[in-house]
């Protein structure tokens, strides 16, 4: 083997931990949402551990429910339900609010395939 | 001579190794979500510093706030405050938060040929539209409605004069949800670039304009499907675009089962029916706004005359049965997302 | 007319036709991500560098995948492009990296160096060209070992047939 080998194995050892970290490292599994509530940061939550969370508002308790890398208002106390009827949201960017109870949640992706969507 | 390649490519080989570790670099992209305007007010700037895009968001954040007061069409305000002279008849002198989008409006429904009407502010506080939250119930009585739609209310009947205002016709009582998104929009990007930022997106409850580019590369702005999760189409925008949305399914409500939407038809009273959302790009954000919902009050078959008599190009109507109508200026640019490849129907062009 | 061959000519052919085999035989190979391979005709190529300079490997490598391609009936196809997109990678880091003051790599260096720039190079084009989405990002750390473990491999291959060719001698 000669010197430079040597050197090359270092260098690709490093580069392939370094591409673990980047990729599989804790709070880089794939994509995550961040959940704002009455105008500050609440809570950033991973897509890809099932969970429902109690975000509390001013009306009351609105619950996001997470599963299979997705998000949603599963239920909120507010009377038009129009978070809960925007659906599941996965792709980076998209985003739903609860105006009433003053929650909202964006999905932030990897890649962000969008920097901004239009609804 | 040779020892020359040699080094340079021993510097090639180093950079190599420098960009493979300065992929991951934080990029300069900065991001920020208000629940103001009575919406999602999303702003992204690219290129500038931390600091800098803290003051920014905290000016944007309080020219959002300022604007809802002063646009409000059902909580104490400018705006209430006008709707109830106007109700007088008597001339009075119009705030000046609110005398540019009377003027600006009047423009745009005479264009519009009445499709886009913000004088219809009774026929949306009569459906329950005017209110954070509807309470639940039946749709308004059939003569309330005819009532209020046979009252004819105009912007035509507002007479301005430099900056007295005279309504000629009681019915009138002026609601700017169909314009105001996209028009504050449009002075929040002004006021961006009198900051002196060149790269950034505002986007208020769906209708963004996006000005200067992501780095090297343009923006990219997902159009959500109406009909659906997700996103339906994607398309590029870089130097100064907007592209704003206009769809049935931003605020209802449903009663034993049939959906009432809060685009009404001026002509009619009622919620349109027959197209679920139309996707509008144009230069500026107010116009592109007005044009949205216009077009889709005018339905399938008259969107197309309704946008030229707009000036507006780039259009994508999406009916209620997932059909896609476009004009040819859009269809070279919309990128479809969808599995399936939609139908879509080409029109001439604009 | 007859057209003029040099040495260097029937080498290349030679030696393409040796990488084009391999080639073939592991475009049979499963890989979590088609088109994606782990390069083995790289050990032809890396060969040929250390024995018969650069010029010759460059050759090597593009006709390896031009032919091999049309063999398989994938020219011009996405599998083509990702292993065009993992040869001129591969080729473009080992004429920089031999061109490196004091000659310091040997087999296993080059393999190595080439194996990754190869796998670079094709994730980039799967990823930028064909499937832009987050989840390939996943993949990345997985191809990347893959990547150096078949270079070691290979460069251990290529330094053991110089060794016994060495001793025969």
């Amino acid at each position: 083997m000669r010197p430079g080998d040597l050197l090359v194995l270092l260098l690709a050892a490093v580069l392939v931990s370094y591409l673990y970290l980047a990729f599989w490292g804790p709070g880089t599994a794939g994509e995550y949402a961040v959940i704002h509530a009455n105008g500050s940061e609440w809570q950033k939550v991973s897509l890809h551990e099932e969970h429902e969370w109690q975000v509390p508002g001013p009306l009351g308790t609105s619950t996001l429910e997470v599963r299979d890398g997705r998000i949603r208002f599963s239920d909120s106390p507010c009377q038009n339900k129009a978070c809960i009827h925007s659906g599941w949201l996965s792709h980076g960017g998209e985003a739903a609010a609860c105006l009433p109870n003053r929650i909202s949640v964006q999905v932030i992706g990897r890649d962000r395939r969008y920097d901004s969507i239009s609804f | 001579m040779k020892m020359l390649h040699r080094h340079i490519a021993f510097a090639c080989l180093a950079l190599l190794l420098a960009l493979l570790t300065a992929c991951s670099r934080e990029e300069p992209v900065h991001h920020i979500q208000l629940l103001t305007f009575g919406t999602i007010v999303d702003v992204t700037l690219y290129g500038v510093e931390a600091d800098r895009a803290r003051q920014v968001f905290a000016a944007v954040e309080e020219d959002f706030k300022n604007m809802h007061a002063a646009w409000h069409a059902w909580k104490p305000g400018p705006l209430a405050r006008v709707n109830e002279l106007l109700a007088t008849g008597e001339a009075f002198s119009a705030p000046p938060s609110v005398l540019p989008l009377i003027v600006r409006s009047q423009e745009l429904a005479r264009r519009s040929g009445g499709l886009f009407n913000p004088a219809i502010g009774r026929l949306l506080a009569l459906w329950g539209f005017q209110s954070d939250e509807r309470p639940p119930g039946p749709p308004p009585a059939p003569d309330a409605i005819a009532a209020l739609v046979a009252a004819r209310p105009s912007m035509d009947d507002l007479i301005v004069d430099g900056v007295t205002v005279r309504s000629t016709n009681p019915a009138v009582r002026l609601d700017f949800g169909a314009m105001a998104k996209g028009y504050g929009v449009d002075l929040v990007i002004d006021h961006l670039r009198q900051m002196g930022i060149q790269n950034a997106i505002v986007n208020a409850g769906g209708n963004l304009r996006a000005i200067g580019r992501r780095g090297d590369r343009p923006w990219r702005i997902g159009i959500r499907n109406p009909r659906g999760p997700g996103i339906i189409a994607s398309v590029e925008v870089q130097d100064d675009e907007s592209v704003i949305t206009s769809g049935d399914y931003e605020r209802y409500f449903e009663y034993e089962g049939v959906r009432y939407h809060h685009i009404l038809d001026p002509r009619t009273g009622y919620p349109t029916q027959g197209v679920a959302a139309v996707t509008v790009i144009h230069d500026n954000a107010t116009e592109a706004d007005v044009a949205s919902t216009a077009l889709l009050i005018a339905g399938v078959e008259r969107w197309h005359e309704t946008a030229r008599a707009l000036g507006i190009k780039q259009v994508m109507l999406i009916t209620s049965d997932g059909t896609i109508h476009m004009s040819p200026a859009m269809a070279e640019r919309i990128r479809f997302e969808t599995e399936q490849p939609p139908h879509v129907i080409r029109s001439d062009p604009l | 007319m007859i057209l003029q061959t040099t040495r260097e000519d029937h080498l290349i052919a030679w030696l393409t036709a040796l990488a084009i085999t391999i080639h073939l035989a592991e475009s049979a190979l499963p890989s979590p991500l088609p088109g994606v391979k782990p390069g083995l005709a790289n050990i032809i190529t890396i060969a040929v560098l250390v024995r018969f300079g650069w010029r010759v490997a460059a050759w090597v490598g593009v006709l390896r995948v031009l032919v091999g391609s049309l063999v398989l009936g994938t020219f011009l196809s996405p599998t083509f492009f990702l292993s065009f997109g993992g040869a001129v990678a591969s080729i473009a880091i080992l004429g920089l990296a031999s061109l490196v003051p004091g000659r310091p790599f040997g087999p296993l260096g080059y393999s190595v160096l080439s194996a990754l720039a190869h796998m670079a190079a094709q994730f980039g084009v799967a990823y930028y060209f064909f499937i832009p989405h987050a989840a390939l990002l996943h993949l990345l750390p997985v191809l990347m070992t893959a990547a150096v473990i078949f270079g070691i491999v290979s460069g251990t291959i290529v330094a053991a047939m110089f060794r016994s060719s060495e001793k025969r001698c």
